[in-house]
């Protein structure tokens, strides 16, 4: 029984230091997003991008993220994991995941599982008069003051930001107005809005889609 | 309707293939079945009650091979131990039937708590899970700490210690893809080092006693819904499989008894099997290969699930015959076997299968996590301390430091 015990664990020590070495071998690494396919569906990989989509749905976080690489790919941070998380993720915000590739209803993501997997560097913010017809189709955030605030259909909310007189309106359809972390925004506040920036009716416009979207940075 | 039970006798029939090729799994097949989904006229709804029986049927039929050969699924692991050491008393149509009483009492059990449970899990799991890996972490200490002897205790640290490690380089890792590196894990742990240190047995199986006499079923209430309500746990809440339920269970209701752990550990199994269904209902998630299947081919609402918990309990009522049918006829014939060679070829038969899933690495796994699973039984120790392999990986996701610590070491 002596030879079997050391025997036993001779065999375990070495296996698994053979196992970590292989490990450390094919450790997950940064891979360009437009690289990732139904092959790596089960792998861990590492990916870095812009958020250029933001949603939230029961205390999750539903974030696309876009790389170099030109491709998008949607992280899903679970609350349990947001929970851990010391930091808010924002629109436009650089974000390296570590994850593994999983299948969701037929479309590929980066599912991180905990805080750690997670790091993040804020973008900063454009005034309201440095956007220009350049931008539309972009992402953009943008910080001003609240001018006007009108409810439009049902329930739509258009606020209308304000910096030394150049002016944008941003967009907030009533799904994202009507759900119940979209902050209380009244005429002078000043509010960080990020989204997609159009064009409607000739006019530049910002288009919120998610309640985190839009923050209160000064209460008047 | 016609086409209903057609569907259900595919699915019992591919559950009864499952259950007795140790390694083959219900996740193997599920693929298949909704290949033949996409694409083709046979109601969705069929096709999803071919997947609850092939997963009802698999977890009956899976105790067969656990007790005969010795040879493990994801699930059964840890009850392989306590039902071989019966079966080589002559035993095993004993276990057959106490596995029988477990795993239907365990079904019909959760279909009558559905309500009651839904209510409840939800509620407590939302109050355990802050805490979730300190609990884990206290069933671990005292798991160990039982050992009493200093030695005893020393061994279950390190026992526990080697297999989390393994547990996390090749769940964790890039080395294996996904979760199929749980086959040659629990393969080597809880299978290949049992039936390597029963190849010092010569001779021939035992012969098996058969006894059609009735069981008592009064000792065995109380184990059956400790399993059924740490199979209701496990089959709702994420990061908890059949065997930390176990655990709990047994710690629950202070069940030494290798009867009793049998019978809780088979109605662990069948009621996470159908709780994973349910909870495609109450809580929208899948917690199973085959509820993930059921999830991409209907959408559960009341009605579905009402027709899901039907088909699992029709599907149960012929499992139950066709595990005491099969396993008599095992108990009757294993004895005409020749027991080291049986032996050799169930371990064969794992490590092609282990080769064919996962290559070269497997193995390695496989070798590994057999050499840990030797230790407990030489150093006599309980074998449930290798269940570190997952528990380990557990806690450390709970607490939320998995990803620091695997960068910690460089994964």
């Amino acid at each position: 029984m002596e030879k079997i015990t050391k025997l036993g664990l001779l065999c375990s020590i070495v296996g698994l230091a053979a196992i970590y070495a292989g490990a450390v071998q094919v450790r997950p690494s940064i891979t360009p997003i437009a690289k990732i396919d139904n092959e790596f569906v089960g792998l861990k990989v590492i990916i870095s991008g812009q958020v250029v989509d933001l949603r939230e749905s029961n205390g999750h976080l539903f974030l696309a993220l876009q790389d170099n690489s030109g491709s998008a790919m949607s992280v899903p941070i679970f609350s349990s994991v947001r929970a851990q998380l010391g930091d808010s993720i924002e629109m436009l915000d650089e974000v390296q995941v570590t994850g593994e590739v999983t299948l969701y209803q037929g479309a590929l993501e980066v599912v991180p599982e905990d805080a750690g997997d997670i790091s993040i560097v804020h973008s900063p913010c454009l005034g309201v008069s440095s956007i220009d017809n350049g931008l539309i189709g972009e992402p953009i955030k943008v910080r001003g003051i609240v001018d006007k605030r009108e409810i439009v259909g049902k329930g739509n909310i258009i606020l209308t930001l304000d910096e030394d007189g150049a002016q944008l309106a941003v967009f907030v359809p009533s799904s994202v107005a009507g759900s119940s972390n979209f902050p209380e925004v009244h005429v002078g506040y000043v509010v960080q809005a990020s989204g997609w920036l159009q064009l409607y009716e000739n006019e530049l416009e910002l288009r919120v889609t998610g309640a985190s979207n839009i923050k209160v940075i000064e209460a008047a | 309707m016609l086409d209903v039970l057609v569907f259900i006798a595919l699915g019992v029939a591919l559950g009864i293939f499952t259950g007795f090729l140790p390694g083959v799994h219900v996740n193997n097949l599920t693929p298949m079945l909704l290949a033949l989904a996409v694409g083709s006229a046979f109601a969705p709804m069929a096709l999803a009650a071919a997947i609850v029986a092939m997963a009802i049927t698999n977890t009956f039929i899976s105790y067969i091979p656990a007790t005969f050969l010795g040879a493990p699924e994801p699930g059964t692991e840890l009850s392989v131990l306590p039902a071989h050491r019966l079966m080589m008393q002559g035993k095993g149509y004993e276990v057959i039937k106490l596995t029988a009483i477990g795993c239907f009492g365990g079904l019909l059990l959760s279909a009558a708590l559905v309500w009651p449970m839904m209510l409840f899990v939800g509620p407590a799991y939302a109050v355990i899970k802050p805490q979730m890996h300190l609990l884990l972490a206290a069933i671990v200490v005292v798991m160990i700490a039982l050992e009493r002897s200093k030695s005893g205790v020393l061994w279950a640290a390190v026992i526990f210690l080697l297999s989390g490690l393994l547990g996390l380089f090749s769940l964790d890792t890039n080395l294996i893809k996904g979760d199929a590196a749980l086959m040659p894990l629990l393969g080597g742990l809880f299978g290949v080092s049992t039936l390597l240190l029963s190849l010092k047995n010569t001779g021939k199986m035992p012969e098996q006693r058969i006894d059609d006499g009735p069981v008592e079923m009064k000792r065995n209430l109380k184990p059956l819904f400790a399993g059924t309500a740490a199979g209701a746990l496990t089959g709702i809440i994420p990061g908890i499989g059949p065997s930390q339920g176990t655990v709990l269970a047994q710690l629950a209701t202070r069940s030494r008894g290798i009867h009793e752990f049998i019978v809780s550990v088979s109605g662990v199994n069948t009621a996470k099997a159908l709780f994973s269904f349910i909870a495609l209902y109450a809580i929208g998630r899948a917690r199973s290969g085959a509820a993930v299947a059921v999830e991409e081919l209907i959408e559960v609402g009341f009605r579905e699930l009402v027709f899901l918990i039907g088909v699992a309990l029709f599907v149960g009522g012929i499992a139950v015959i066709l595990h005491i049918k099969l396993g008599r006829f095992a108990a009757r014939n294993i004895g005409r076997l020749p027991y080291r060679a049986t032996c050799v070829a169930v371990i064969a038969g794992i490590a092609c299968l282990t080769f064919y899933y996962s290559g070269l690495i497997g193995l390695l796994i496989l070798t590994t996590a057999t050499a840990i699973g030797i230790l407990p039984a030489v150093v006599n120790v309980k074998r449930t301390h290798a269940m570190g392999v997952i528990m380990l990986p557990c806690i450390l996701y709970f607490a939320g430091l998995k990803g620091g610590v695997l960068s910690a070491l460089g994964l």
